[in-house]
């Protein structure tokens, strides 16, 4: 796969406080908010029928499963974080043509979800949505 | 890297005292986990627990010393120092991180077992929702079937609309469309306040 550029966030699994309460460990059964890992938009058939990257314009995005490993790096500062797969997601459908942008660097379209860890690891969680770019790690 | 053994140098100095203060920590640069992490050397393993992060709810403070639950059923003692960033709803101050809180921390594990907080999070949700009313200062959203209450805080809220800048006005947020919402969880009514919404416009 070659490098895939769009927005990295964030979401919270496993045990945890308030709306997230109710999170679960994700498809993989594995994910936790203080672990590195992230959601991947194609972890299988029923994975990709939800997420549908491909109605916003990103084809080819490779069949990735559980515990495979992805490099993101955020496009605002060149940090990077190495994460496996704990879940399936982000449904990238639901933000067809979102943009996020940090100066002058833009990248369009959800890619990939990484856990509170991973994403403060490169950013801060208050930032919400940053452009990245993804490649197997 | 020089950078990040700074930090951690200088983290480790102010938690054993013998840094006189922190200001003199933006001399290296900014403190904001932006430009702090940056330099930070991948440490845990990809998959694993990151040591240097923590989770949980606060049950305890004493001084600058905050005792947290992790959901995991770990404990974590974090040390707040005069270089703490602090976020609860807004960038904020060490006195407004209090019990029954619920927090994500980053910073640097002591060898006493404590973590040395360069940042904070307290409160902070960050969830993907359906606008399904809207009220007078008010959000009702549906977070993956339950109902949440969003408050728009005048003067704090802020939409981004398709990437473009945050603007106070949130009136082109419409019911039926899907959203992001950073916010700040309310621990007494689970109810949230928006600080930033990310919708189509």
């Amino acid at each position: 796969m070659a490098g895939l550029r769009g927005e990295v966030s964030w979401f919270c699994c496993g045990n945890a406080w308030g709306p997230c309460g109710t999170a679960g460990h994700g498809a993989c059964g594995t994910c936790n908010s203080g672990s590195w890992q992230h959601a991947w938009t194609n972890t299988s058939d029923a994975c990709y029928a939800i997420t549908r990257p491909d109605r916003c314009g990103i084809t080819g995005v490779s069949r990735r499963t559980c515990g495979f490993r992805h490099a993101t790096t955020n496009l605002c500062n060149g940090a990077r974080v190495v994460t496996t797969i704990a879940d399936c997601g982000p449904q990238t459908d639901l933000f067809c043509g979102e943009r996020a942008c940090c100066g002058g660097t833009c990248a369009s379209n959800r890619v990939i979800d990484l856990t509170p860890a991973a994403f403060s690891a490169i950013g801060s969680l208050n930032a919400g949505l940053i452009p990245c770019n993804v490649e197997a790690g | 890297m020089t950078n990040t053994l700074d930090r951690r140098t200088l983290l480790t100095s102010a938690v054993l005292g013998t840094t006189a203060t922190l200001v003199g920590a933006t001399a290296m640069g900014s403190l904001a986990p932006e430009t702090a992490f940056a330099a930070r050397s991948q440490s845990p393993e990809p998959g694993a627990p990151d040591p240097n992060f923590a989770e949980g709810r606060v049950t305890a403070r004493d001084g600058s010393m905050i005792l947290v639950s992790g959901s995991d059923g770990r404990f974590h003692r974090i040390r707040l120092t005069g270089g703490t960033s602090v976020w609860k709803l807004r960038p904020t101050t060490l006195d407004q991180v209090k019990v029954g809180d619920g927090l994500y921390a980053r910073g640097v594990l002591m060898p006493d077992g404590t973590l040395a907080a360069e940042s904070i999070w307290v409160n902070i949700v960050n969830l993907k929702v359906h606008v399904t009313a809207i009220g007078k200062n008010v959000l009702y959203l549906d977070h993956s079937g339950s109902r949440i209450v969003g408050h728009v805080v005048p003067g704090t809220s802020a939409a981004v609309y398709n990437g473009k800048p945050a603007v106070s006005d949130l009136s082109m947020v419409k019911v039926g469309k899907h959203a992001q919402v950073i916010g700040a969880w309310r621990p007494d009514t689970n109810e949230i306040d928006v600080a930033t919404i990310y919708a189509a416009a």
